[in-house]
């Protein structure tokens, strides 16, 4: 299990917790189908710490840096 | 006449479809959060009338438009329940349509961008999602109207619908739901339906039901079943449980009724993105965009076309008019009013329309193609440094075409203090009636670096909105945690049709305005030229006019423009920001731009020019922002904030970029 974030850009990997997301974050990812046990790969990281794009399931969303740090995902 | 909700995930096309369906001429784009509040249409066979709802996730509200929507469904019953479905994201969709399902009204789908799906290996058959989802389904393409005829005819027909299917949600919390709903007295939406919104935490169902039970029962009632579930299985909560009982059945739905011929490939967006949310140059692209903006509305495209009318108004047309007026025997007073007040006022803001039109041409491109969440993104960082996120960028670049939708769209912001912020700062962009100030002036002092002046303008504003966003955030605002999740919509090429109809629609404005408000506005400002203590047709100097400008004009002083013209242009102009054009056109009794070009170069130098300029930017939202920031903010403390820090600010901006400007020798 590694943070989102640790992950190769462009390898895949399953969502495994979201617990320590805050609530409003968890549940806008919830919305759009990311939740634990859903597939997602990291697409890129801006500079400075900034947000960071994921896919999941053919679609993009840009979330922050600190947010993906919080995610726990396993290499698939 | 049946009434018919429009109700769907956001950017799936809902407005697309209500345009399409009712012959309207709603706004549309390319991100998530178009819509913020409800629009109502008539059905083309005048059968129905259609409801257009904000877009939503599920029904339980995170932000203002949301709310919208929920608060639609839970006040209104409509007849019908139109669903419309974003086929290429089926299975996030119909989280929302089997909670629609559950209102227990007659349930039609709309399965929109069946093309996109299909591009990318997935094909659905609706025959099948039909029968699973007890509704009638109907494939469309809402962009080119494809499937629309098919549409209006379902949901029209009466009586013909199937009963919607119900998802099991498992004994123990079917034995909640019973119990719940069967304290419900009889109403339009069905009582499992508000059942299961509240057991799903849905603050604005809870709210609603709080009228029919005693708060402390239900939070009872609501903590119980969470335990007995929370006892039975490892789910944190209600909410989650809920949603995996609606996930699992969804799977089962796409398992029967989906086919995937190949999982998809690296795609157009994702090399335009390679580009918009470069590490580095995510931002300078941003800026380099802006500044083409300014290039083409002002050197290569606006300028001209605007000069050629202006040429046109203040030569044949003044003329012509003024022949007609004498052969028609006019008496002189009309000939003024008409020659001097209506054709300075009213020209004088017309000729700047074809920069307006360019300018929101560029505006409905960066909405429709799906740049807008990527401006979002890249500038996030620098947003959240001053207190902001991303996504309230996109009200601010709204803001650049007119502030009032720009303020509209920070409903989308799920933050309360994100939003107020967001409202209270719009106003600080510049919008296309301020351009129309800039224009005539930069074409007077400015006339080699026409392009550049605007766009240090217009950045200026944003730099302004975010070091006070910083200020206030620390000062104002009471903590609390920012947010940012943004979809990326794939990118799409607009299509013509498209661009052409909502920069029409956003420009429309601006003639309207010109035709109505600076109208009566251009004869007030020449009837208080007009006349004075001493009567009639008074010379300028002993105008009401020069009163009231000289009364402000030694306040200004400081700033470089202490002149009683630009004290009444100011004034004026918190009519609208246009008005400050038609006050000069008048004050300085010139018909044509021309001549009001050299009058003003005689009145300002350079340095005050620009600082006249900055003033004009910052100084108060326009009288229509005030309405709207007062609608949005629902406090006359925020109202009155919004229009004193924006006089102090302006003042204090002007009053440094004159005199640290003469110190370094300019003039």
């Amino acid at each position: 299990m590694m943070a989102l974030t640790e992950m190769r850009r462009g390898s895949k990997g399953k969502v495994v917790d979201l617990g320590s997301v805050s609530m409003l974050v968890r549940r806008r990812l919830c919305d759009l189908g990311v939740t634990e046990g859903a597939v997602v790969s990291v697409r890129k990281m801006l500079p400075f710490g900034g947000p960071c794009t994921i896919e999941s399931n053919g679609q993009w969303i840009a979330i922050r840096r600190k947010e993906a740090q919080a995610m726990r995902v396993e290499a698939l | 006449m049946i009434s018919v909700a429009l109700v769907g995930n956001p950017n799936t096309g809902k407005t697309s479809l209500f345009n399409a369906l009712t012959r309207s001429y709603e706004y549309v784009g390319n991100w998530a959060g178009v819509t913020v509040e409800k629009k109502v249409g008539v059905l083309l066979d005048k059968r129905g009338e259609l409801v257009d709802l904000p877009g939503v996730y599920s029904l339980s509200p995170l932000s203002k438009d949301e709310a919208v929507t929920t608060e639609y469904m839970l006040q209104s019953a409509p007849d019908v329940v139109l669903n419309v479905v974003d086929a290429s994201q089926i299975e996030r969709n119909l989280h929302l349509t089997l909670q629609l399902a559950e209102y227990g009204h007659p349930l039609v789908i709309a399965l929109n961008m069946t093309d996109v799906a299909e591009g990318r290996g997935l094909k659905i058959d609706p025959a099948r999602l039909s029968a699973l989802l007890g509704a009638t389904v109907v494939p469309v393409i809402a962009r080119t109207e494809k499937g629309c005829v098919e549409l209006l005819q379902e949901i029209v027909q009466p009586g013909a619908h199937p009963t919607p299917a119900k998802v099991d949600y498992g004994p123990l919390l079917e034995a909640a739901i019973a119990k719940l709903e069967a304290r419900i007295p009889e109403q339009p939406r069905a009582g499992r339906w508000l059942a299961l919104q509240f057991l799903e935490g849905n603050e604005t169902v809870a709210e609603w039901l709080k009228t029919l039970f005693p708060a402390e029962w239900l939070e009872r009632f609501y903590r119980t079943t969470e335990s007995d579930i929370a006892a039975q299985t490892n789910c944190r909560g209600l909410p989650q449980y809920i949603r995996e009982r609606r996930a699992e059945r969804i799977k089962d739905i796409l398992e029967a009724c989906c086919q995937r011929t190949r999982t998809e490939s690296s795609s157009l967006s994702e090399k335009l993105d390679a580009l918009a949310t470069h590490r580095w140059l995510g931002i300078p692209i941003f800026l380099l965009f802006m500044y083409l903006t300014f290039k083409l509305t002002f050197d290569w495209f606006g300028t001209p076309i605007s000069d050629r009318l202006d040429a046109l108004l203040s030569g044949p047309v003044s003329t012509g008019l003024a022949r007609l007026l004498q052969q028609l025997g006019a008496a002189d007073f009309i000939q003024a009013v008409v020659l001097n007040g209506i054709v300075a006022g009213v020209g004088g803001v017309l000729v700047f329309v074809p920069q307006i039109f360019m300018l929101f041409l560029i505006i409905s491109f960066i909405e429709d193609s799906g740049y807008m969440a990527r401006i979002a993104t890249v500038m996030d960082k620098l947003m959240e440094g001053a207190g902001l996120n991303g996504k309230t960028f996109i009200p601010m670049i709204i803001g650049f075409g007119c502030n009032v939708p720009g303020i509209m769209a920070a409903r989308t912001i799920e933050q309360p203090r994100e939003r107020l912020l967001t409202i209270l700062l719009t106003p600080l962009m510049s919008c296309s009636a301020r351009l129309s100030v800039y224009s005539l002036f930069v074409g007077v002092f400015f006339q080699s670096h026409k392009a550049i002046i605007v766009f240090s303008l217009y950045v200026l504003g944003v730099v302004v909105a975010l070091a006070l966003a910083k200020l206030f955030s620390r000062t104002l605002a009471r903590n609390e945690a920012s947010m940012f999740v943004v979809e990326l919509p794939p990118y799409r090429i607009p299509q013509w049709k498209t661009l052409a109809r909502s920069t029409w629609e956003k420009g429309k404005g601006f003639v309207r305005k010109a035709g109505t408000f600076i109208f009566g506005g251009s004869v007030l400002i020449w009837l208080l030229s007009y006349t004075g203590i001493r009567g009639w047709n008074v010379p300028i100097d002993q105008s009401f006019m020069r009163a009231i400008g000289s009364g402000v004009a030694p306040i200004l002083e400081p700033l470089g423009f202490g002149n009683w013209q630009a004290g009444a242009a100011l004034i004026t102009g918190f009519l609208a920001k246009e008005v400050v054009v038609s006050t000069m056109g008048i004050i300085y009794a010139t018909s044509s731009e021309a001549s009001l070009q050299q009058t003003l170069g005689l009145f300002f130098t350079p340095l005050q020019a620009y600082s006249f300029m900055v003033f004009i930017l910052l100084y108060v939202p326009c009288l229509a922002t005030v309405g709207v920031i007062r609608k949005e903010t629902n406090s006359a403390k925020w109202t009155w904030f919004s229009v004193g820090y924006a006089l102090i600010v302006a003042y204090l901006l002007a009053l440094l970029i004159y005199r640290v400007g003469l110190l370094l020798g300019f003039h």
